[in-house]
């Protein structure tokens, strides 16, 4: 399953500024995962589900557009 | 009309107003509180945001020991900025869901609020494009930093009244080399008291983001606070 960034508004690009949790974590649903950065706000992307995290597909500072996938899950 | 409690925290150190703000957003999020909305001044401080390198504060450390200025590092968006008496705080906790659910809108909003409030004390001030906050050409009247989680913010708005001492000298404000900070008494040329322009703001507030302020005590929010 695919972490993705919400949409957020007339938001056209993020900086991914921070990995809250590394590849191979396991996580929670709802857990903090990540925190994007735009216009001096962050906005914190949570897991959609439980699982583990198999890919980081941005790196820190890294851009990406509200939509995208920065990391894909896997179950356990 | 939507409602926003609004609570006066007076001046206050730095530390227990960001827990308090961490545990209210946590309960707003939750839904256990309504919208909130703090006002307050902070004791000198510096903050440093998710973009900020710790090379942009400029002081020695033992400087910053002698006039008890901190350097925290915080959850906010930006890089390094100051806060301290004289510097007007506002602190929105709002479920951004019920208010247009729109990251830069809401940042735009926070800079509409510091814009009017200025224009109430004949300060023309405006945005500058890829640089959030207030400016008056390349002097920074006010700041923005925001933290949004499950839509719901936290931290918010820093807008330079009457900065008595101005303490900027101490960092590069925002990250940004040739910024000076700047406030509303100097670019209006009189006093500015602090209750005047907190009352402004409010009110401004009000318009801005359409709802109404409720007066809630102190000791409430502790009380959901704890």
């Amino acid at each position: 399953m695919d972490i993705t960034v919400p949409l957020l508004g007339e938001v056209e690009e993020v900086t991914l500024v921070r990995w809250l949790v590394q590849v191979g974590q396991e996580v929670q649903a709802g857990e903090a995962v990540a925190e994007v950065e735009a216009d001096k706000a962050v906005f914190v992307i949570e897991a959609p589900a439980a699982g583990r995290l198999a890919e980081a597909l941005v790196p820190e500072g890294g851009r990406v557009r509200p939509g995208e996938a920065i990391g894909r899950l896997e179950g356990t | 009309m939507k409602e926003v409690a609004h609570v006066a925290l007076g001046r206050a150190p730095y530390r227990p107003v960001w827990e308090l703000q961490r545990r209210l957003a946590a309960l707003r999020r939750q839904g256990h509180i309504p919208d909130l909305l703090l006002s307050l001044e902070h004791e000198p401080v510096i903050t440093v945001g998710r973009q900020g390198g710790a090379g942009h504060v400029l002081a020695p450390q033992e400087v910053l020991d002698r006039l008890k200025v901190e350097v925290v590092e915080v959850e906010r968006g930006g890089d390094v900025t100051y806060h301290g008496p004289g510097q007007l705080i506002l602190y929105p906790i709002l479920d951004l869901r019920d208010h247009g659910r729109d990251l830069r809108r809401y940042v735009a909003s926070l800079e509409e609020v510091m814009i009017r409030t200025a224009a109430r004390f004949g300060v023309e001030a405006h945005r500058r494009p890829g640089f959030p906050g207030i400016w008056q050409g390349l002097k920074k009247l006010g700041s923005v930093g925001v933290h949004v989680r499950g839509w719901v913010t936290m931290h918010g708005l820093a807008l330079n009244v009457d900065l008595q001492p101005n303490l900027f000298s101490l960092i590069v404000p925002c990250g940004l080399h040739g910024v000076e900070a700047v406030s509303l008494a100097q670019l209006a040329g009189r006093p500015i008291p602090m209750e005047e322009a907190r009352a402004a703001a409010l009110e401004v507030f009000s318009q801005v983001f359409s709802v109404r302020l409720t007066p809630l005590d102190r000791e409430a929010l502790e009380r959901w606070g704890t």
